[in-house]
């Protein structure tokens, strides 16, 4: 139902199983040339950087590319065209269940069509977004997707509306939930909400009752909305090449700057606050 | 008559819990052997009932999906586990979770579609298991 990658998308229709994805990423894994093995065959780095980058991996939260840069044994320029060449001689996943017999050839761009098709549903356009604001893009895709997925698996109508700098939590915000979304910065998304537009989310988001629900409950079915949702948008942050990581639900949000966006919704208030971290 | 399926839930969401409870519920014949709040929990609950079937959320405090993902695979390699994630676009996660032995990588919001047929196929494999057993 959401956003997915071309291999889920084959189990899902039934075109391939688990197995014969596992032995194409073993496959890709094998064949598609590492970063530091590019560095080296285009002497950029020696075998003892890339050895030096890996052992600093261990202790630190970057990718090898980023560490290299940071370490001085790579140039920003020299990564970027790394990227460029490893991206246009990595074999995609269709091409090796083709390759190795798991898919017919003359399928795989029919299937790729319906995949494209099928996530066309969360592709985002243009919005303004303040200066200043961290992981722009994951953001941009939190704000389109939010009425969707209001509706999609809450019924619940909603509009995005104006943002404005964030000087105080609204009177209404009765539950308070943030997901922390980490690239090479970080941005917190909130939701803050009155209780009853608490309510009816994890009401209708889980199917479950008002008699099933304590105000510990629905503050955490808030928080597994804003997890999906900040998740869908993270993948498709990741579809176009920028990668971030999504913690969490943050149950006692400290919200204290950034910026605020008005939300319309059909029941009860709601808003969302983006911080830069 | 179908033997039941049994199965271990991970979450660290009770609404998803509880949400997971009621589709499996639905398409019946299921024992939930366990609710596990976190991957420690998900290890040691796994190696106590050994389950037909894991679901598991990948995000979560503490130890992650993966991690505990790796460790039961390891220790039980025939436990199927499916992860359960909102991550499911972003393919290096899924990757990852394939590559650690899952059987199936499950979306969210969830498609009780995909749910229903995950069961059925750990289903076909139980009833040959214990066909083959006799």
């Amino acid at each position: 139902m959401g956003v997915k990658f071309f291999g889920q998308f084959l189990i899902e229709a039934g075109e391939v199983d688990a197995g014969h994805v596992r032995e194409a990423l073993q496959f890709m894994e094998a064949e598609n040339p590492l970063i530091g093995q590019i560095a080296v065959a285009k002497g950029f780095m020696q075998a003892g950087d890339v050895k030096q980058v890996r052992a600093g991996q261990r202790n630190r939260d970057l990718s090898f590319g980023d560490l290299a840069v940071e370490l001085g044994l790579l140039g920003s320029q020299q990564l970027v065209e790394i990227l460029q060449d490893q991206r246009s001689r990595r074999i995609p996943i269709g091409h090796a269940l083709v390759h190795l017999g798991h898919l017919a050839s003359d399928r795989l761009g029919l299937l790729f069509d319906a995949y494209k098709a099928d996530q066309a549903q969360f592709d985002v356009s243009e919005i303004p977004l303040p200066d200043g604001l961290a992981c722009r893009r994951v953001a941009r895709h939190v704000l389109e997707l939010l009425p969707r997925f209001l509706m999609r698996i809450a019924r619940i109508q909603s509009k995005v509306g104006e943002i404005h700098v964030f000087d105080q939590i609204p009177e209404f915000a009765e539950v308070r939930v943030s997901v922390s979304i980490r690239g090479r910065r970080g941005v917190e998304v909130a939701l803050v909400s009155d209780f009853e537009f608490a309510e009816a989310l994890a009401m209708q988001a889980f199917g479950l009752s008002a008699s099933d629900l304590d105000s510990e409950l629905v503050a955490d079915g808030v928080g597994e909305v804003l997890n999906v949702l900040c998740g869908n948008a993270a993948s498709g942050s990741a579809e176009e090449g920028h990668r971030v990581e999504v913690g969490p639900p943050d149950y006692d949000a400290d919200l204290c700057d950034g910026w605020i966006v008005d939300l319309a919704v059909a029941t009860g208030q709601a808003a969302v606050v983006l911080s830069t971290f | 008559m179908a033997s039941k399926i049994n199965v271990l839930l991970v979450d660290d969401s009770r609404t998803m819990l509880a949400q997971l409870e009621r589709i499996l519920g639905d398409i019946g014949d299921i024992a939930i052997v366990g609710l596990a709040g976190g991957g420690a929990a998900a290890i040691r609950m796994a190696s106590e009932s050994r389950p037909d079937l894991v679901l598991m959320d990948i995000v979560m405090p503490g130890l992650d999906g993966l991690s505990a993902l790796r460790t039961i695979k390891s220790n039980h390699p025939e436990i199927r586990i499916a992860m359960v994630t909102s991550l499911s676009g972003d393919g290096a996660k899924a990757e990852q979770a394939f590559k650690l032995g899952a059987c199936q990588v499950l979306g969210k919001p969830f498609d009780v579609d995909l749910i229903e047929s995950l069961i059925e196929s750990v289903r076909t494999e139980h009833f040959r298991a214990a066909t083959e057993a006799r």
